[in-house]
């Protein structure tokens, strides 16, 4: 296991190093296909390897005619499976705290809890890797009220840090007679408005912490971004007479999210390297929109 | 003095009456007055002009404005340099000014009403634009060497320019003054900066008279005094003739000046500076100041955390503590941002656009397994014709076409274990050699004949069987035909050898596999026998 891991860390650092030559070669091969669709001759420069590269663009699928991008190659194959997430806590957690663990099990399916207890991270993520985790959720607290929550991929994945802000919790919001059960259905996912490059990051993180919804499931989810601040919605549908009218009944916690960090190792690699860390300190900061407009 | 046309008089006063607006239509009427009015005027002058051209000035209808312009002043030209010559004579000679200016108090009034007519033709100089705009101006300081004429009593010091008039400069007015025991006061005014009157008005205008009185009280004998004090003055004395209100605010500046005098006087030696040296006292005043301050005890507010105890009280009311944050705040969640993303879901779910995870197809890494399938017709062939096909295939004289995936496994096999080796090159640490790809063809054993009669001609002799391994050279070589005497009896003593050795082998093995259960290492060599 740890070989393997290994092995594809080895594998993602040499696919980087050749990005830079496959991008160049993925730029004569389209020049060579524009070409030949457009009926032009081949640019000159191209004349010489022009016979290799058309054999190859024959045998390229949609797969392998696009160039691969390192970055997200953390998720090339999530989509295989389910994800698998453990919740866990900061030591010593509040009652309040325990509760708003115990929603989150309820919104991320496939998705368990574990007290933490007295064990360090490195043994957490240990725990995780032998036991085939895909991600690992951490939820830290102030007084009762949660404050920071890590989402950590675990193979090698990265890891993002966000700030939670005005947290609702179903247990505010209702007695327990009235709240019901929480549908388990694997949800629809709305991620609206990430629309800069660690905005993308942010939104394949998000998105692959949760399984391949069947299309007709009534369990929403949303992630809007406003200015950086990700807003944090649970709903269920309900679509009476046609699709015109749809009734929304908001289920689950509501926060919103804020992304402070984003780290190219596991939660317990503190040396890993830092992809994006905000800085608020700036003078342009007040104008800065990471995530998307 | 010159005759009083009583025309050109009328012609001076109608112009002089005339609204100021008019002047920018041209008209006629004024164009005629102001013709008359300019040759009243030249011939007014005329006996001062040393040496005129003209008798008169020539003003006919046939003249243009420019003609009639250069006849004036060829005459004016020379008579403004006698003018200024005799200015500076009276410069160097005040005492005769004294004597002109103490003759009377009604002369002042006179004089001051003379300045204040002066000042409103000037403005309403100043607004006409006609082309009989700059005679006007001739006009004027011929009206005023004309009053200088009449009245005998100014000097022609007085009108130096006509800022200097505005200002009210006066030397009569300096001259009063001068007598007064403190005009040191109004030396010692701080001035501003007027330098447009610099050029003409020179020290000695003012300073030189002072200079013989007062040297035994200051000494400031050689005291450059800049025209800004001057021209300062001028101004204060300006508001003095309008108000007439003279010895009042002299009184108050004299005080001021007495305050002032050490300031002065090292503004004084300051004025001996350069520029440059006057830059670099300011900078280091500059410099120590910000030294001094940065030595001292800071403010509260600027000392970092500070408690209740650590600032004087009730001071944190008096400090303004807001100041522009650089982070966003918080977003407050309202009903209005609620609804929006609600619709925003809502519109979503209508169109069926979410941003779900898409399940990838993986690549095959296994090749999809052969399905061998079932023929169900009945065979064409029959069996015997089946066996015979085998039978050739087995001895190779059928050379098989070899089916078409058979080739593309074969180049298919051999890729895939070059691609292998690379990556157990990249993944193992260890060296892995490169693998021995055996091309493998089928030699079969058939005499050599059969196939040359059977093959067809384009297959190589390479495929067929090398003469070892056609007989390696181990056995009997010779025949029995071909065998001599020697060769007979050596096959047979061999023979003999063979037998014996074998039979000794079968005697040792049985006693040794009764004695294997006593495990016994005795040695059991095989006993030769003779």
């Amino acid at each position: 296991m740890l070989r393997r891991n290994v092995r594809l860390r080895r594998e993602y650092l040499y696919r980087k190093s050749l990005e830079g030559k496959e991008r160049l070669l993925y730029e004569k091969k389209r020049k060579i296909k524009q070409a030949l669709e457009e009926g032009k001759p081949i640019p000159t420069e191209l004349r010489n390897e022009d016979a290799a590269l058309r054999q190859e663009i024959d045998l390229e699928d949609e797969r392998t005619a696009v160039p691969r991008s390192t970055i997200d190659d953390e998720y090339a194959n999530a989509t295989e499976s389910d994800p698998k997430i453990l919740l866990t806590t900061s030591h010593d957690p509040s009652a309040p705290l325990k509760q708003f663990v115990k929603e989150l099990k309820f919104v991320f399916p496939n998705s368990q809890r574990m007290n933490r207890g007295g064990q360090v991270i490195s043994e957490i993520v240990e725990t995780c890797r032998a036991h085939d985790f895909t991600d690992l959720i951490l939820v830290y607290e102030h007084r009762g009220v949660p404050d920071k929550i890590v989402i950590s991929h675990l193979p090698f994945g990265p890891t993002a840090y966000f700030q939670i802000l005005n947290v609702v919790t179903r247990h505010d919001n209702k007695d327990k007679k009235e709240m019901g059960t929480v549908s388990e259905a694997y949800p629809h996912l709305i991620l609206n408005n990430f629309s800069t490059k660690i905005g993308e990051r942010t939104a394949n993180i998000l998105k692959h912490l949760f399984p391949v919804p069947k299309p007709d499931s009534k369990r929403i989810i949303t992630f809007a971004n406003q200015s950086d601040y990700v807003s944090f919605r649970h709903h269920v549908y309900r679509q009476s007479g046609g699709s015109k009218s749809v009734d929304l009944k908001e289920v689950g916690p509501r926060f919103e999210l804020r992304l402070y960090q984003i780290k190219l190792g596991t939660v317990d690699q503190d040396e890993a390297q830092t992809e994006w860390v905000l800085r608020s300190f700036m003078n342009t900061s007040k104008k800065q929109k990471v995530l998307g407009e | 003095m010159a005759a009083t046309n009583p025309a050109g008089v009328e012609a001076l006063h109608r112009l002089k009456l005339t609204e100021p607006p008019m002047y920018l239509t041209p008209s006629p009427e004024l164009a005629n007055a102001a013709r008359t009015a300019s040759e009243h005027l030249f011939a007014l002058l005329k006996p001062y002009t040393p040496k005129s051209p003209f008798d008169r000035l020539l003003v006919d209808e046939k003249f243009d404005a420019e003609q009639i312009w250069q006849q004036i002043d060829l005459q004016s030209q020379p008579l403004i340099s006698a003018i200024c010559r005799q200015v500076n004579k009276f410069e160097k000679d005040p005492k005769e000014l004294k004597g002109i200016f103490k003759s009377s108090e009604s002369e002042q009034e006179k004089r001051s009403e003379f300045v204040m007519e002066r000042e409103e033709e000037e403005e309403e100089d100043e607004d006409s634009e006609d082309e009989d705009d700059v005679e006007e101006k001739d006009h004027e300081i011929k009206e005023g060497e004309r009053e200088i004429k009449e009245g005998g009593f100014f000097d022609e010091k007085e009108f130096y320019d006509d800022e200097a008039i505005d200002y009210g400069l006066t030397k009569w007015k300096q001259g009063l003054e001068d007598d007064e025991d403190d005009e040191l006061g109004i030396l010692e005014l701080a001035g501003e900066e007027d330098n447009s009157d610099a050029e003409k008005i020179k020290y000695d205008d003012f300073y030189t008279s002072n200079k013989k009185h007062d040297q035994n009280k200051k000494s400031k004998v050689n005291k450059e005094v800049e025209d800004t004090e001057m021209s300062d003055e001028e101004e204060n004395e300006g508001s003095d003739v309008e108000d007439d209100e003279d010895s009042d605010e002299d009184v108050d500046q004299e005080d001021e000046g007495f305050a002032d005098d050490l300031a002065s006087d090292e503004e004084a030696m300051k004025d001996n500076l350069s520029t440059h040296e006057k830059q670099l006292l300011e900078q280091r005043a500059k410099i120590e100041q910000v030294e001094k301050e940065s030595l001292d005890v800071k403010a509260w507010t600027m000392q970092g955390e500070v408690n209740a105890t650590k600032r004087p009280k009730n001071s944190a009311l008096e400090v303004d503590l807001d100041w522009e944050r650089n982070a966003k705040p918080p977003p407050v969640i309202t009903e209005e941002v609620s609804q929006s993303i609600e619709e925003l879901i809502m519109k979503r779910i209508s169109e069926g656009h979410f941003d779900d995870v898409q399940r990838v197809d993986r690549l095959p890494s296994k090749a999809p397994r052969e399905m061998k399938e079932l023929d169900e017709n009945q065979s064409k062939k029959g069996l015997g014709e089946l066996y015979a096909d085998e039978y050739a295939q087995k001895t190779g004289l059928v050379s098989q076409a070899l089916s078409f995936s058979d080739e593309q496994k074969k180049e298919a096999t051999v890729l895939f274990k070059k691609l292998c080796l690379k990556l157990d090159a990249l993944s193992h640490f260890h060296f892995t050699p490169k693998p021995v790809i055996e091309d493998m063809s089928i030699q079969t054993n058939v005499p050599a004949l059969a196939m040359e009669e059977i093959a067809p001609l384009v297959v190589s002799d390479a495929a067929m069987l090398a003469p070892e391994e056609v007989f390696s050279g181990k056995g009997d070589i010779k025949e029995e035909a071909e065998l001599t005497q020697e060769d007979r009896k050596r096959r047979r003593a061999s023979k003999k050898r063979k037998f014996k050795a074998e039979n000794a082998k079968k005697a040792a093995k049985k006693p040794r596999e009764n004695k294997q259960t006593a495990g016994d290492g005795e040695d059991n060599t095989p006993s030769s026998e003779p």
